[in-house]
């Protein structure tokens, strides 16, 4: 048996310039980090059963996995070459659509343990560009690349994907201090309101000719966004942020809706220095950058929105960064047997600084 | 007399003045990312570099914990020095070959989600080449501290963390090895002070 794990990401800027119509044009930029809620995914070997199980949010019993409903694990199992005899589950901490980038991290974690039972190991880089094939060239899903790279690299970085689809991975290199002070101004809620990226995406995407200079603007304010988290300049962050949302909302119609205003609109009036809905928009997270001395104010404000709007699972998520990326935990195989050739994979297509 | 000693301080001041700060902040993200993953840290050098492999494990085990893990609250993060007994130091060496020493134990330990330190001022003793090429095929990090012009070791190293000095300067080359790592120690023992509260 198998187990891997893959963390969720907050993305603060850039989001969107991942997608390919952008970056072939134009190199696309994305900050972001990982936090300590995670997607488990099991992989195991069932040698006298010929059958193939997938039990997510439904369970599936199929004779071969090209009948799989779940598009991710169909298509993975079909590209790796699993075609009988294997139960694959997952399991995580939150829903999926909470614009943490579950599903890629999924997709991410079950790369890693599909070739695994197939004694190959992958690098970060592989798994993220065999992650982000899987979901955009075989699923077909209309998303970019930032959130398989998030999941695959682990901790604060910042992704360039260039015009050739290369991606550049730099590290953010902060200390133990930074992250909890950063942890302390940040404020992150679950609006209970779920959505698929693709939907929002995908009106994006037909946008991108009319929004390219916006695009341009958040791909180059990576740097500043940078620049101000190494200073620790919260305040700075948050008004960057609030800008940046402003622009977001411009990119498509559906990244914003009444409700979402209301709440974002309760935060900032509540003292928050800004903030943005995390993911493609239209429900899911939202996160504030705030004093602490406001945080409770701002709880208030916005659960007092939630409560009205009876939003049921309005929830918050604290927020604790991680540095691992996505990492086998149980490999009941044994580690130093197998084949240790490089996967079908092409090679690496990231360069790391 | 002074300038003697005077020549030898100013040698390692100036090595410790251009220490490489982002290779080393790499190195301490990922020993923090492998304690998130309860991996465990194996460490191993040659002559000099194994001693301060021992001490900074004995260091990394007893240190942090000694201060903020008695109350249970934090969870444990193992350090361990390769070969761990000179029972099996001695063994690969008899039965196997020197350049087995720490690929050998290496390979009955590892696991994905470790870490390894290597420390060689050359970077190029073949001993300690084998181990790391090993944890590289499984894509187990490694940390690599290497002198003079970081030989083998710091091409392969994910952090590479150089020390750079004429050929055989092996005294300035493990005084500075042992200052990044007593401040790897420090980071650590804070950042569990820290949790702890």
């Amino acid at each position: 048996m198998i187990i891997t794990r893959a963390p969720l990401r907050i993305s603060f800027i850039g989001g969107g310039t991942d997608l390919p119509d952008f970056y072939h044009a134009s190199p696309g930029r994305v900050i972001s980090a990982t936090i300590n809620q995670y997607v488990y995914t099991v992989v195991n070997r069932t040698p006298l059963i010929k059958q193939v199980s997938a039990r997510y949010s439904a369970n599936e019993l199929v004779n071969h996995p090209g009948e799989l409903k779940n598009d991710r694990i169909r298509e993975a199992l079909l590209d790796v070459g699993i075609t009988s005899g294997v139960e694959v589950g997952t399991f995580s901490h939150l829903p999926g659509g909470t614009g943490l980038g579950s599903s890629s991290s999924f997709a991410v974690g079950l790369i890693k343990a599909l070739h695994l039972v197939k004694g190959v190991k992958l690098s970060a880089s592989e798994v993220a560009e065999a992650a982000s094939r899987l979901e955009i060239d075989l699923v077909g899903e209309p998303i970019g690349k930032q959130d398989q790279y998030a999941a695959a690299f682990g901790g604060f970085n910042i992704f360039q994907f260039n015009q050739d689809d290369s991606v550049d991975v730099t590290p953010i290199l902060l200390d133990y201090k930074k992250k909890f002070d950063l942890e302390s101004h940040l404020l992150l809620f679950f609006t209970g309101i779920t959505r698929s990226a693709s939907s929002v995406l995908t009106e994006q995407k037909s946008n991108i000719s009319d929004k390219f200079d916006t695009l341009v603007e958040m791909a180059s304010a990576v740097d500043q966004f940078y620049d101000l988290l190494m200073a620790g300049d919260f305040s700075g962050m948050g008004a960057m942020l609030h800008v940046h949302w402003l622009k977001k909302k411009s990119l498509a119609q559906a990244v914003s809706n009444p409700v979402i205003d209301d709440l974002y609109q309760a935060g900032i009036e509540s003292g928050a220095w800004g903030g943005k809905v995390l993911g493609a928009g239209g429900g899911g997270c939202l996160l504030f950058l705030a004093d602490p001395a406001c945080h409770d104010a701002i709880r208030r404000s916005v659960q007092a929105i939630a409560h009205h709007q009876q939003l049921s699972n309005f929830n918050e998520i604290p927020v604790r960064f991680v540095q691992s990326g996505a990492e086998i935990l149980v490999n009941t195989g044994q580690f130093m047997v197998g084949p240790t050739v490089r996967p079908q994979a092409e090679a690496s297509h990231a360069r790391l600084h | 007399m002074q300038d003697y000693i005077k020549g030898f301080s100013d040698q390692v001041i100036s090595a410790i003045s251009h220490l490489p700060v982002a290779e080393i902040s790499k190195a301490v993200n990922i020993l923090h990312a492998t304690y998130e993953r309860d991996g465990r840290i194996y460490v191993f050098g040659n002559g000099g570099s194994l001693a301060l492999a021992t001490h900074w494990v004995s260091d990394f085990n007893k240190t942090i914990f000694g201060h903020s893990g008695d109350g249970g609250s934090v969870r444990k993060f193992q350090a361990i020095r390769l070969p761990s007994t000179e029972s099996e130091l001695t063994a690969w060496a008899n039965d196997v070959g020197y350049d087995m020493v720490f690929a050998g134990p290496l390979a009955n330990y590892l696991r994905d989600g470790d870490t390894v330190i290597a420390i060689s001022s050359s970077g190029n003793s073949a001993n300690i080449i084998k181990a790391v090429e090993l944890a590289k095929q499984h894509h187990v990090p490694v940390i690599g501290l290497s002198g003079f012009d970081g030989g083998h070791l710091n091409e392969l190293a994910d952090a590479k963390i150089l020390v750079p000095t004429n050929l055989g300067e092996y005294g300035v080359v493990e005084s500075v090895h042992g200052t990044i790592l007593h401040l790897m120690t420090e980071y650590f023992k804070d950042y569990f002070n820290h949790i702890a509260g």
